[in-house]
């Protein structure tokens, strides 16, 4: 049943990014949805699980975009990996400072990313970067990321699996 | 030793799976972009972004005549309503003005251009953060394939990286992967085009050439993809170093690739 619901995350969240998130551009910056859903992987489920779903989202999107395949699979799991130490170990689930971890997280990843590109392909204009897309999109998927744990919170999603996992243990 | 790789199997598991990521991206630099799985994902991915835009489309549909039915209610007055129908009409007719101009645009660039071409609709815009891609509703079917020009009345879009029945991803100028041949217009110097995520970047022009903000890039024609002569890019930033042989010149995208909504798929 589980892996059912991972494969139709995977299978989802990549067309849904691409096509539904259009409307929430907002001069042509959107949140990383995906990047918001590993992070909540992560901080409920643990650092294998939240480390398992960036790999594969990451994998999912490295083939359905033109990145190398296992570029952003490496990244998102390191970021995944970090979310569920994070909410092991610090996070409050419903912490507002969510919206911190998240925009770090984003934007380190944003920075590894145009290090790599850097590296491998040089030029990268890195300031205009970091003030046009880094920083911005950053802030959005932190936002994004903290509603979306204040929507689960409210439900009581997040009591439910925390429940479930406390049982297995 | 055993024991101890027991007890931290899932540890060693990650740590198994990173190293094979890592080697798997170190592969491809050498090597070139593995495409081995890019199909079947692309026609799940494909499907399911025709799916997603048109659900979405007739939900918006049906909230805006529900909230269009809720206010006619309301205010319950013939002539309210005759006025909020002409307004709803007004902004429709708004649109289509628009898309007609937009439309009209790329059809006198069209039959500028003596060339076999498709118009295309943006279906999605991928957001991984190493590339750059848009998803087209025109696919094999309608004769697009692999390393097709996409263009539009402004300029270079990019070129087809995959053709699948309906659809087809576009590289764009953008995405580190893309090169173009270009050539700056006002003196005929010639470069190699790179995307850089943002903007672009000018390779191999001499420490020597005349390059000055503001110039425009077009296609020089010499990479047999894209005709020659169309806009790419204008330079925003030139840089020498005296410790290099080149030059360092920044480019920005004659097209605005957020606003982007239709295109010419250029068929050989």
């Amino acid at each position: 049943m589980k892996s059912r619901v991972y494969l139709l995350i995977l299978l989802l969240i990549i067309p849904a990014q691409a096509s539904l998130l259009s409307p929430l551009s907002f001069f042509g910056i959107k949140p990383d949805l995906s990047l918001a859903l590993i992070y909540i992987i992560g901080l409920l489920t643990g650092p294998t699980e939240g480390a398992l779903a960036g790999m594969g989202l990451g994998l999912v999107q490295d083939v359905s975009s033109a990145s190398l395949i296992g570029l952003d699979g490496f990244t998102r799991g390191l970021f995944g990996l970090c979310a569920g130490v994070l909410g092991g170990r610090v996070l409050n689930i419903a912490s507002p400072s969510n919206i911190i971890f998240l925009t770090v997280f984003c934007l380190a990843e944003g920075i590894v990313i145009s290090l790599y590109i850097q590296i491998f392909y040089g030029n990268v204009p890195f300031i205009s970067m970091l003030f046009n897309l880094m920083i911005p999109q950053a802030l959005y998927t932190g936002l994004l990321g903290t509603l979306m744990l204040r929507v689960l919170k409210d439900k009581s999603v997040t009591a439910m699996l925390l429940r479930r996992s406390l049982q297995k243990e | 030793m055993p024991g101890f790789i027991a007890k931290n199997k899932k540890t060693f598991s990650l740590v198994f799976l990173f190293t094979l990521l890592f080697w798997l991206v170190t592969v491809q630099v050498k090597a070139g972009r593995l495409t081995f799985m890019e199909k079947p994902v692309l026609a799940v991915s494909g499907f399911f972004e025709r799916f997603i835009t048109g659900t979405y489309n007739a939900v918006e549909s049906v909230g805006q005549s529900y909230a269009f039915l809720v206010r006619t209610h309301r205010e319950n007055e013939r002539l309210k309503t005759e006025v909020e129908q002409l307004k709803l009409e007004n902004s429709i007719t708004n649109e289509l003005l628009l898309e007609n101009e937009r439309l009209r645009d790329l059809l006198a660039f069209k039959k500028l251009q003596p060339l076999n071409s498709v118009t295309a609709q943006v279906i999605g815009r991928e957001s991984s953060p190493s590339s750059r891609t848009v998803t087209i509703n025109k696919g094999a079917e309608d004769g697009v394939s692999k390393g097709m020009a996409v263009i539009t009345a402004a300029g270079v879009v990019g070129k087809v990286q995959t053709a699948l029945p309906g659809t087809a991803k576009i590289l764009l100028l953008t995405d580190p992967g893309s090169t173009l041949a270009v050539r700056v217009q006002r003196n005929r110097e010639e470069g190699l085009l790179e995307g850089k995520l943002v903007r672009c970047a000018l390779k191999y022009v001499s420490y020597y050439a005349d390059i000055q903000e503001g110039d425009l890039l077009v296609t020089s024609g010499l990479d047999g993809i894209y005709p020659k002569g169309l806009p790419v890019a204008r330079v925003v930033k030139v840089t020498k170093h005296e410790a290099s042989a080149f030059q360092t010149v920044v480019a920005e995208p004659a097209v605005s690739f957020s606003r982007l909504e239709e295109a010419l798929v250029l068929r050989k």
